[in-house]
């Protein structure tokens, strides 16, 4: 994007009053980044709002991260250089280069860094913050010629790694990916002239990245990898197992690759399973191999049939009860590809292109961007096992589970009602549940936090386990009490966890805990929010009157039943009240 | 107005959104209160971009005004 691009982006949407408000957080004079950043936000979000991107003033860092943290923005990028870690690294100080100056500059950094980094962790306790590493050239003072690292210069970057690596681990900061183009970053003119020290090409490419980072979308859940000349190398129906290759040894590595990538995916709680236009017993024999780069138990479910693949791909679909657009589906033939995208119109498909090992490698970048989440928790490792479990139920009692095969379960739920704005789970089942949600609403991050610091505020946050194993935090509830009520603003739980009465438990839990005679939901009807309609059907929860769904406390232990399992509720703010 | 004069008014427009069109001729730093050294130095950029040349760091504190910009601005394109 040029700068005019942006400008004229901008002044397209000024008009719009509902304003979003991010942070640029830099030392120096912020100038066409602003607006660049600004121009790529409006961009990405060109679905609703208008956007205002916030600065501090020039050569006060740390004071410009206090600043952000006490705004109202949703969201920060912060941009850190050598000049803000020590002036004599930029190009406007007159402090000297000398060995003495060089020696006192890396004797300083440590005490920046842990300033920088205990104002950047209270920051991140507010809103999100992408974090950008120095990208400009630090100035020529290396004894060194310029081909060449001085000790000086590792010595900084040590340092500087180390930061990095301290602020990556704490909850709320991401840090960019190093930029790479570091010759093409320093415009000295400008830096000079107004303070602004970067090229617009690199300014862009900067404010784009910030974007990626602070405006990611969803994740994809689950992929789906076809067989011959995808996972492996060869028709596995016409050479037999032992004829199919996937290394080095038989220039077939690229095949390799891309089971390792299966199994890091896996690892990371991405669902993985296998669609084959092939015999059963003939996968069967090929899977177990022991050489494979990846352990192919990982593959739930395998479907190997001659049907079209779209067929194969609905089962699976309803086995992980996910929706299409949240699948990627992998093949080598462009016709079967074709055949799902027309099946599956939400699917993403993408071609395995086995003759080009740079294609696949550029694949494999593609499905980091497709899968890569900011923070992997605990419920992504137990992803896999609970869907294998509720396939298992479901085999053994169809869709509607009964109440005496629940209580077989040995179920436990626990409800947190702690609302701790931390647990990065509780805002990730908010923003990417779509079946059981009770309007759809999304909430940012920044908001998130300032709706838990309300002490009228209520969140549930459930999760279960029971003889299968268990499922982690699978449900949220987050409401406002007021007098004697309480009114849910949103109420998700994941797929995984339905059949297992977790609803009726947290509705009940709400009412033990909260002591409101009535809730108030604010309901409302998505095009895919069926499994929550059903429920508050079966609750007899029906718009009334004022176009209210509520329900009372005698109303629901009329309806609800009685509940399956043990159910335990920690600490909680609202027993104080 | 002329093509190259449309396209300064262009960059005008970009930097002062609110600026009318018949401001434009007469803008000058001394007329215009958002013509500050921050929107000097974009709109400096913006001309810029536009026109493919790189202003000296003179030209930052002495081309002030529409009128000196379209007089620099000929004379660049002439000479090249």
């Amino acid at each position: 994007m040029t700068l005019n691009q942006a400008l004229t982006i901008i002044n397209s949407r000024r008009e719009r009053a509902e304003c979003e408000i991010y942070y640029l957080v830099c030392g120096f004079e912020p100038l066409h980044l602003v607006t660049l950043l600004r121009a790529h936000l409006l961009e990405r979000r060109a679905d609703l709002k208008n956007v205002e991107v916030r600065h501090g003033v020039y050569g006060d860092l740390r004071g410009n991260i206090e600043a952000a943290a006490g705004s109202a923005a949703i969201a920060s990028a912060m941009v850190l250089e050598w000049g803000d870690i020590d002036p004599r690294l930029g190009l406007r100080s007159s402090g000297g280069w000398s060995g003495e100056a060089k020696a006192d500059i890396l004797e300083s950094c440590p005490q920046r860094y842990t300033h920088l980094e205990t104002a950047i962790e209270k920051l991140a306790a507010r809103m999100p913050v992408a974090v950008a590493a120095p990208s400009l050239p630090l100035p020529p003072i290396g004894n060194t010629i310029r081909a060449q690292s001085s000790v000086f210069e590792l010595d900084l970057e040590q340092q500087l790694a180390a930061f990095l690596l301290r602020l990556a681990r704490l909850p709320g900061v991401r840090v960019l990916q190093r930029q790479r183009a570091e010759s093409s970053s320093l415009d000295a003119r400008t830096e000079l002239l107004a303070g602004f020290p970067y090229t617009v090409p690199f300014a862009d490419a900067l404010a784009n990245s910030f974007v990626n980072v602070l405006c990611q979308p969803a994740p994809k859940k689950g992929l789906i990898t076809d067989l011959d000349d995808t996972l492996w190398s060869g028709i596995v129906g016409e050479t037999g197992a032992a004829g199919v290759s996937w290394s080095q040894e038989h220039h077939t590595q690229a095949h390799g690759l891309y089971q390792q990538m299966l199994g890091h995916l896996a690892g990371c709680g991405v669902l993985v399973a296998a669609c084959s236009k092939n015999e059963t017993s003939t996968v069967v024999e090929a899977l177990a191999r022991k050489d494979f780069f990846f352990n192919p138990e990982s593959l739930f479910p395998i479907h190997a049939n001659w049907g079209p693949k779209s067929a194969s791909i609905s089962r699976i679909l309803k086995t992980w009860n996910i929706a299409a657009d949240a699948v990627v589906f992998v093949d080598d033939n462009p016709m079967e590809l074709e055949e799902v995208q027309v099946s599956h119109p939400g699917i993403t498909c993408l071609q395995f292109p086995k003759k080009d090992a740079t294609a696949v490698w550029n694949l494999l970048g593609g499905l980091r961007d497709l899968f890569g989440k900011p923070l992997l928790m605990e419920e992504d490792r137990l992803r896999q096992a609970s869907i294998r479990a509720s396939a298992q139920i479901q085999e053994m009692t169809g869709d509607a589970a009964a109440p005496e095969f629940l209580s077989t379960l040995q179920g436990r739920v626990t409800l947190d009602w702690s609302a701790d704005p931390g647990d990065k789970r509780a805002l990730e089942l908010i923003n990417k549940t779509n079946q059981f949600n009770l309007n759809g609403l999304r909430i940012e991050e920044g908001e998130w936090r300032r709706r838990l610091e309300n002490e009228d505020t209520v969140l549930a946050v459930a999760s279960y386990e029971d003889k299968f194993g268990p499922l982690g935090k699978v449900a949220v509830l987050l409401g406002a009490q007021h007098a004697g009520k309480v009114k849910v603003s949103h109420w998700v739980m994941s797929c995984r966890a339905f059949s297992r009465k977790l609803e009726h438990h947290t509705l009940e839990g709400l009412f033990q805990v909260s002591n409101a005679d009535e809730i108030e939901f604010a309901f409302a009807a998505t095009d895919r929010n069926q499994p929550l309609q059903e429920f508050l059907r079966s609750l007899g929860i029906l718009a009334d009157g004022e176009g209210s769904h509520r329900i009372s406390r005698g109303g629901f232990r009329e309806r609800c039943g009685v509940l399956p399992h043990q159910v335990s509720n920690p600490a909680s703010k609202l027993t104080s009240k | 107005m002329n093509n190259l004069q449309q396209r300064i008014a262009l960059c005008f427009t970009n930097v002062f959104p609110n600026i009318r069109q018949d401001e434009i001729p007469n803008a000058s730093a001394a007329s215009l209160a958002s013509w500050n050294s921050i929107a000097q130095v974009t709109l400096l950029s913006s001309l810029a971009e536009e026109f493919g040349i790189d202003f000296e760091v003179e030209d930052f504190e002495q081309l002030d005004s529409y009128p000196l910009i379209v007089e620099y601005l000929e004379k660049k394109t002439l000479d090249a």
